[in-house]
C-alpha cells in the first residue's frame, strides 16, 4: 500500500520537475557563444562575397554588480538598434583576472585618479601593455606623449601632451567614453564647517559640533587595513582614517589645492630634480617627540625600500611617491630640512606626497612594524586610543596640536574631542544610522536615497566632485571590437543623458574621454561623442552589421 | 502494510509487471485524489502551486507588460494603492521602471526551476547514497560519510563565490553551485533514519521470509522514511530560491534579464528605505509558494502516514 | 566502550580537516584572481617588476606544489601566515573576529530554540487551531525571506522608526569592554558592569533575531511535525489513558523523543548559522569573521581565506561530533 503510494508521488514530482523544464523553456536563452563560434561564423559569412548578408552585432556586456542597472539600461538601448547585448554580473576580482586574459569583450569599469592629473588614468589604462590597459589599446604616439607628460618639468609641454593624447583618444575611440561622478556625502545638522572632499578623505580637525563633543563617521568599508602610513595599504577609507592621526609634508584643500602641512615651505630645482622641504618648527608627535628630518627621512626610505631597508622591496605607496624607473632618493640636510632626488623630473610630485604621512623613527624602532600597528603615533589632530581595524577605531583630540595647515582654518587643536570611525559597509544600515542619530557623517550614498534624506531636516547632503573614470572598455584586440567603426558606433549609440539622469540622479557627467576635468591639462575643445543613433547604424552598416 | 507490499511482489510474477504497475498507479492516484480532495488544507496547498505553475507557464499572456521593458523615465513608481501610484502598474515598478507584477509572474518560471532542480539533485542524490550507506554500512558508508562531512563544513557561500567566480556568471553554473552541497543534508537525514529503521521488526520479518536487500530498502523502509524526507525537501525548495538571493546579495545571481525573485529582492534591498515594494512582494510571493508547498506536503504526509489512520 | 566510539570519532576529524586545508588551498587559487594586483590599487604608477618582487615575497611564484607544502608544514606548527592586505597574522585576526561570530552564532541558536520549541510544541498540541495556523504561516515568512532582508527591514521598525535597537555595531559608539572570553554579554557579566551588559544586549539582538529566524521557523516545523508524530504513538496514548496529566505527558515522555529530530536539525542548522552569519554581520556591521572572510575571497587574501575556512571546518565538525554523542545519548539504540 504505502510503497504504491510512494511511487505515486515520485511520480508527481516528476510531473512537478517537468511542468519546472517545461517553464525554463519559455525563458529567453540566455547562454553566450563562444568568440571561436564567431569568428567561424565571421569567416563563412566573409566567402559569401557576392551577396555580403549583413549579421547581427552580439557580445556580452560584463559588469560589476554596484552598476548593474546601468549595465541593462545600456543592453536595452543597443537591443533596441538591433545590437544583441547580455548582461553579465561578475565578482570584480575574477571578471579583472578574465579580462586581463583578453577572454572578454566589452565590461564596465572604473578607475581612480589620485593626482588631479591624467598621468594615472593614461598611463595604467592607456599605455600599450600597462597594467590597467583592458582594452589592450595601443598608439605608439599616445605612449610618446605620456612619456613626455610625466618626464618634463615645463608645464606647457605637459599641458599641449595631454591636449594631443585627448585629441589622439577620441579618435581611436578605444572604449565607449563614460562619465565621472559627484560624491554623495551627509552629515547631521550638528556638524558643522565640513565639507566633503575630492579626494573623499574626511578631515575632522576642521569640523564642530553643535552639541556634543564626540563624532562617529560611519566608514563604506568592511575593514581598513592599516593604522601604519608606513605599512602597505591602498585604499580612500584607510587613508581616510590615517590622516586624521598624521600628518603628512603637504595636503590638500577640498577642491585639490596642494598646501603646506608638516613642510613649512619647499623649494623645487629649475630642472624640477631635487624637492627641499624645510619642516615646521615646534611638531610634537603624539608621545611627545619633535618632529625633525630624520621622522621624515625614515618614512620614506620605509615606504621605498632604501637606506636601512635597502634590503626590502619597501611597500605598495611606493607607486604614489614615484613613478616605477626613476629612481629617488631621500637626504636629510639638516635637523629641519630634507631634499628629495629624482633621477627625471617627476612633476606631479607633490600630488602624490599629499597621501603619505610621517611616522616617528625612534618609536617606530622600538616598537616594531607591529606593534606601531597596534600603538600609532603621529602629528595629527587625534591620537589613538582604541579600537580594531574592523570594528571602530576611537579618537581622542591631542591637545598639543601644532594646529594644522594654516591654509586650512581653523587653525589650533581640534574643536572636537573625541572622533570615532565605524566600519558599516552596508548603504541601508549607514543611512538608517544617520536617520537614528547614531552616526555623525556617511560617506557613499546610493543616488535613489538622497531625496529621503534630503526631507529630513535633522540631515545636510553634501555634493563634491569625483574623481574616477567610469566607463564601458572594449577589448581592442579581437573582433569585433578590433574595428574602429564598431567601437565609434558604440560611442554614438548611447543615450548617456537619459541614463545619468535618471538612474544617478543627475550626479553624474559625461566624459569626452578618459581624462577628467579636474585634472592639469584638460582639453576643453574636445566635446564628448553625441548621441547620435542614426550615426550609429551607419557605421555599423559599414562594419557588416545589420541593425534595426 | 508488509503484507501488502507482499502481495504486490507476488502479484509481480504473474501478470506483466509494467501493466500492473499502471494499473496500480492510475487506481491509487484516484484514491489518493480522493483522500486528498477531504483535505482542506492540503487541497489549498495544491490549488495555490497550481496557480503558481499555470501563471509561470501562461506569463505571457497574463502578465500586462514586457518584463524587461524599462522605462527609464517613470523609476521606483509605487504600488497603485500608495500616493503616486497609479492602477498602470499594479504592484509598481523597479529600478528600471519595469513592471513588477509583471516581473513577479515570470520570476516564478525561474524561481520555481531553480528551486525545484536544485532540491531534485540533492534530494536524487542525497537520498540514494544516504539509504545505501545507512543500510549497508562498512566501507561505502565510511567514504561517503567522510566525504559528506568533509562538504558540510566546507562554508556555502564561500564555496559560492568561488565556483560562480571560476565557471562565471550563469544559470546552469548556478544551479551546480547551489546544488553541489545540498545533497549532504539529505544523505546524512537518510542515512540517520535507515539506521534506525533497519533495526526494526518489519525489516527483520522481510529479511526472514528472503527478500533482497534492494527489495527492502527500496520497498520496505523508504515509504516509511519518505515523508521526512519530503518534509525537508519541501522547506528546501524555498531555500534553494532564497539562497539565490543571498548570491544575489553578493553580486553572484541569475543573469540580470532574467528575472527571477531571489535577485529581485536582493537588488532591492537599498531602495528597502524608499521603495520597499521592490524587494518584498518578491519576498512574498515566495513566502506564499512555499507555504503552499508545505501544506501540500503536510497533507500528503497525513495521508500516507498509516498511524493517522488508527485514529 | 562509548568513551572509545567518541574517542575514535574525534580522532577521525584529523583527517577531514587535512582533506579540508588541501581543498581549500588548492580551490582558493583556482578562482581567477590576482592578489597583488588588487592589493596595488589604482591611483599613481605600479610596475609589473615591483608587482612580480611582491609575488615573490608572499611565495607566490613558486610552484603550487611547493607553495601547498611549505602551507601544510607551517599549518602543522601552528603557524597560519600573515595576511597579504594587512600584514597582521592570521592567528590574530581570527582571534580578534572570531568571539563576535560566536556570540553572534550563539545568539541567534538561543534565539531559535526559545521561539522554535515552545511554536512547534504548542502547535502540535492544538493542531488546526489558530495558535497553530499562524505560527506556522509565520515560520514561511521566516524561511522565505533572506537573512538581509529580514535585518534592514529590523533596522526600519526597531532602529530607524521605533529607535528602541541600535542599527549596528557591538556596542555604542566609543565604550569598549575589557576583553576575558571576547563575547562582550558574558565579559560585561563578568566585569560586574551591568550597563555595559544591558548595551551589548542591546546590540545583539536584533542581529541574532535576523540570523536565528530561519532556524526559529525550522525547529518549529520540524518540532510540531515531529511531535505530532509522537503525539499518536501507542506508548503516548497509553499513558493519557493512565490518565496522566496533558502537561506530564507532553513533557515527561513526547518531548524527549520529538527533540531528536530538532537536535539533528539544529547540528545540521549550525552550517546555517556560521555561513549566515556572512550576511547579517555586514548588514549589521558586526565586526567578525564572516565580514571578513568575504572581504578576503574579493581580495584574493588567500592565507586570511585558508584560515578562516580552516577554523569554520573545524567548529562544524565539533559541533556535528556533539549533536551526534547528544543522539545517542537521547536514543541509546543507535550506534555511533
Amino acid at each position: 500500500m504505502n510503497a504504491r503510494n510512494w511511487r505515486i508521488l515520485a511520480l508527481l514530482l516528476a510531473v512537478l520537475l517537468l511542468t519546472g523544464l517545461l517553464a525554463v523553456g519559455c525563458t529567453p536563452a540566455q547562454e553566450e557563444e563562444t568568440p571561436g563560434e564567431e569568428e567561424q561564423q565571421q569567416e563563412q559569412a566573409g566567402e559569401e562575397v557576392s551577396e555580403p548578408e549583413l549579421e547581427t552585432l552580439r557580445f556580452v556586456l560584463d559588469t560589476e554588480s554596484f552598476r548593474e542597472l546601468e549595465a541593462q539600461a545600456i543592453a536595452q538601448q543597443l537591443r533596441d538598434l538591433g545590437i544583441d547585448v547580455q548582461v553579465k554580473v561578475w565578482e570584480w576580482s575574477a571578471l579583472k583576472a578574465k579580462i586581463k586574459e583578453g577572454e572578454r569583450l566589452a565590461y564596465l569599469t572604473d578607475w581612480g585618479s589620485a593626482f588631479f592629473d591624467p598621468f594615472d588614468l593614461g598611463v595604467p589604462k592607456l599605455r600599450t601593455g600597462d597594467r590597467g590597459n583592458y582594452s589592450f589599446y595601443s598608439n605608439p604616439e599616445f605612449d610618446e606623449l605620456m612619456v613626455t607628460a610625466i618626464t618634463t618639468a615645463d608645464e606647457d609641454v605637459r599641458r599641449d601632451a595631454y591636449f594631443r593624447a585627448q585629441e589622439i583618444l577620441k579618435e581611436d575611440a578605444p572604449w565607449v567614453f563614460g562619465y565621472y561622478m559627484k560624491a554623495v556625502e551627509a552629515s547631521s545638522v550638528d556638524v558643522q564647517n565640513w565639507e566633503p572632499s575630492m579626494d573623499s578623505r574626511i578631515n575632522l580637525h576642521d569640523v564642530s559640533l553643535a552639541s556634543g563633543d564626540t563624532i562617529v563617521v560611519g566608514m563604506a568599508t568592511d575593514s581598513i587595513l592599516s593604522l601604519d602610513p608606513a605599512s602597505s595599504y591602498r585604499d580612500r577609507e584607510t587613508e581616510t582614517v590615517i590622516r586624521n592621526m598624521f600628518d603628512g609634508l603637504v595636503t590638500r584643500t577640498h577642491d585639490g589645492k596642494v598646501v603646506p602641512e608638516l613642510a613649512e615651505s619647499w623649494d623645487i630645482s629649475e630642472d624640477g630634480l631635487t624637492y627641499t622641504f624645510k619642516l615646521r618648527d615646534g611638531v610634537y608627535f603624539h608621545n611627545g617627540d619633535q618632529l625633525d628630518a630624520d621622522d621624515v627621512v625614515f618614512t620614506f626610505e620605509k615606504i621605498l625600500g632604501l637606506g636601512a631597508f635597502a634590503d626590502t622591496e619597501g611597500t605598495s605607496r611606493a607607486g604614489l611617491i614615484r613613478p616605477s624607473g626613476v629612481e629617488l632618493t631621500v637626504e636629510k640636510v639638516d635637523e629641519m630640512t630634507v631634499r628629495f632626488t629624482f633621477s627625471k623630473p617627476f612633476p606631479v610630485f607633490l600630488q602624490g606626497l599629499v597621501h603619505q604621512q610621517i611616522v616617528p623613527r625612534d618609536y617606530y624602532l622600538e616598537v616594531g612594524e607591529e606593534g606601531f600597528g597596534k600603538a600609532p603615533v603621529g602629528t595629527g589632530p587625534f591620537k589613538f586610543v582604541s579600537g580594531k581595524l574592523d570594528d571602530q577605531i576611537v579618537l581622542e583630540r591631542f591637545d598639543d596640536y601644532y594646529g594644522g595647515s594654516p591654509d586650512l582654518p581653523p587653525v589650533g587643536p581640534a574643536p572636537i574631542k573625541r572622533a570615532i570611525f565605524k566600519m558599516v559597509p552596508e548603504p541601508a544600515t549607514r543611512i538608517a544610522g544617520l536617520k537614528a542619530g547614531e552616526l555623525g557623517i556617511v560617506q557613499a550614498i546610493p543616488p535613489d536615497l538622497i531625496a529621503s534624506l534630503e526631507a529630513d531636516e535633522n540631515i545636510v547632503v553634501k555634493y563634491v566632485e569625483g574623481t574616477r573614470n567610469y566607463a564601458l572598455e572594449l577589448n581592442n584586440a579581437k573582433p569585433p571590437f578590433d574595428d574602429i567603426r564598431v567601437r565609434k558606433a558604440l560611442n554614438y549609440a548611447i543615450n548617456w543623458e537619459l541614463i545619468l539622469d535618471e538612474i544617478y540622479g543627475g550626479l553624474a557627467t559625461r566624459l569626452a574621454t578618459a581624462f577628467l576635468p579636474s585634472g592639469f591639462g584638460y582639453n576643453p575643445d574636445v566635446e564628448p561623442y553625441p548621441y547620435d543613433p542614426e550615426r550609429a547604424k551607419e557605421l555599423l552598416k559599414e562594419a557588416g552589421y545589420a541593425t534595426k | 502494510m508488509t503484507d501488502s507490499s507482499l502481495g504486490t511482489a507476488n502479484e509481480h510474477q504473474i501478470v506483466n509487471p509494467y501493466l500492473l504497475e499502471l494499473r496500480l498507479l492510475t487506481r491509487n492516484a484516484l484514491h489518493l485524489w480522493g483522500q486528498l480532495r477531504r483535505h482542506p488544507t492540503a487541497l489549498l496547498g495544491l490549488i495555490v502551486i497550481i496557480l503558481y505553475v499555470v501563471s509561470a507557464i501562461a506569463a505571457p499572456f497574463i502578465a500586462p507588460y514586457d518584463p524587461t521593458e524599462q522605462n527609464l523615465m517613470a523609476r521606483n513608481k509605487p504600488p497603485f494603492w500608495a500616493e503616486g501610484g497609479s492602477l498602470d502598474h499594479i504592484l509598481g515598478t523597479d529600478q528600471l521602471g519595469r513592471d513588477l507584477l509583471s516581473r513577479i509572474i515570470y520570476g516564478g518560471r525561474v524561481s520555481i526551476l531553480v528551486g525545484l532542480l536544485a532540491t531534485g539533485f540533492s534530494v536524487l542524490v542525497g537520498a540514494l547514497l544516504g539509504s545505501l550507506a545507512g543500510y549497508f554500512r562498512g566501507r561505502l558508508d565510511d567514504i561517503v560519510s567522510r566525504f559528506a562531512d568533509l562538504l558540510m563544513a566546507f562554508p556555502f557561500l564561500i564555496f559560492a563565490i568561488g565556483v560562480m567566480s571560476m565557471l562565471g556568471p550563469g544559470f546552469s553554473n548556478l544551479i551546480f553551485a547551489l546544488s553541489f552541497k545540498g545533497w549532504v543534508e539529505f544523505f546524512r537525514l537518510v542515512r540517520g533514519e535507515m539506521l534506525v529503521e533497519k533495526t526494526k521488526e518489519y525489516v527483520e520479518a522481510a529479511r526472514a521470509v528472503g527478500r533482497s536487500d534492494l527489495a527492502i530498502i527500496f520497498s520496505e523502509i523508504a515509504p516509511n522514511i519518505f515523508h521526512t524526507v519530503l518534509v525537508l525537501a519541501t522547506l528546501r525548495v524555498g531555500h534553494m530560491i532564497v539562497l539565490e538571493a543571498s548570491l544575489s546579495f553578493l553580486g553572484l545571481g541569475i543573469p540580470p534579464e532574467i528575472p527571477a525573485w531571489g535577485s529581485m529582492v536582493a537588488g532591492g534591498r537599498v531602495q528597502l528605505l524608499v521603495a520597499y515594494w521592490i524587494s518584498t512582494f518578491p519576498g512574498l510571493a515566495l513566502a506564499l509558494l512555499v507555504l503552499s508547498i508545505n501544506l501540500l506536503g503536510e497533507g500528503l504526509r497525513d495521508i500516507l502516514d498509516p498511524r493517522l489512520k488508527l485514529q | 566502550m562509548r568513551g572509545i566510539k567518541v574517542l575514535e570519532r574525534i580522532l577521525a576529524t584529523i583527517p577531514i580537516m587535512v582533506g579540508i586545508a588541501v581543498i581549500i588551498f588548492i580551490f582558493i587559487r583556482a578562482v581567477p584572481g590576482d592578489p597583488v594586483d588588487l592589493m596595488m590599487g589604482e591611483g599613481g604608477y605600479v610596475s609589473e617588476e615591483e608587482m612580480e618582487a611582491m609575488r615573490k615575497a608572499f611565495n607566490l611564484d613558486k610552484p603550487v606544489h611547493v607553495q601547498l607544502y611549505l602551507f601544510l608544514t607551517q599549518t602543522l606548527r601552528g603557524d597560519l601566515g600573515e595576511s597579504f592586505l594587512k600584514q597582521v597574522p592570521v592567528t590574530d585576526l581570527i582571534l580578534d573576529t572570531l568571539p563576535a561570530t560566536i556570540e553572534l552564532a550563539l545568539g541567534a541558536l538561543v534565539f531559535a530554540v526559545l521561539v522554535g520549541v515552545p511554536v512547534g510544541v504548542i502547535s502540535a498540541v492544538k493542531q488546526n487551531s489558530l495558535v497553530d495556523r499562524v505560527s506556522m504561516a509565520g515560520s514561511f515568512v521566516g524561511i522565505s525571506f533572506p537573512h538581509f532582508w529580514l535585518g534592514i527591514i529590523g533596522i526600519l521598525i526597531f532602529s530607524v522608526t521605533l529607535q528602541w535597537l541600535p542599527t549596528n555595531g557591538r556596542l555604542d559608539s566609543g565604550l569598549s569592554i575589557e576583553h576575558i572570553t571576547g563575547l562582550y554579554v558574558i565579559d560585561s557579566l563578568l566585569l560586574g558592569d551591568l550597563e555595559l551588559f544591558w548595551n551589548s544586549f542591546h546590540h545583539l539582538i536584533l542581529p541574532s533575531a535576523t540570523l536565528g529566524a530561519a532556524v526559529a521557523a525550522m525547529i518549529a516545523r520540524v518540532m510540531r511535525s515531529s511531535m505530532l508524530e509522537i503525539l499518536r504513538q501507542d506508548y503516548v496514548m497509553l499513558a493519557r489513558a493512565k490518565g496522566l496529566s496533558e502537561y506530564r505527558v507532553i513533557v515527561r515522555h513526547a518531548l524527549r523523543n520529538a527533540l531528536i529530530p530538532t537536535v539533528t536539525v539544529v547540528g545540521l542548522q549550525t552550517g546555517v548559522l556560521l555561513g549566515g552569519n556572512m550576511v547579517v554581520e555586514t548588514v549589521f556591521g558586526w565586526p567578525g569573521v564572516g565580514r571578513m572572510v568575504v572581504q578576503s575571497i574579493y581580495a584574493r587574501d588567500y592565507p586570511v581565506v585558508q584560515g578562516a575556512v580552516m577554523l569554520y571546518a573545524f567548529t562544524f565538525v565539533i559541533a556535528n561530533l556533539i549533536v551526534d554523542i547528544l543522539y545517542t545519548y537521547l536514543n541509546p539504540k543507535i550506534e555511533l
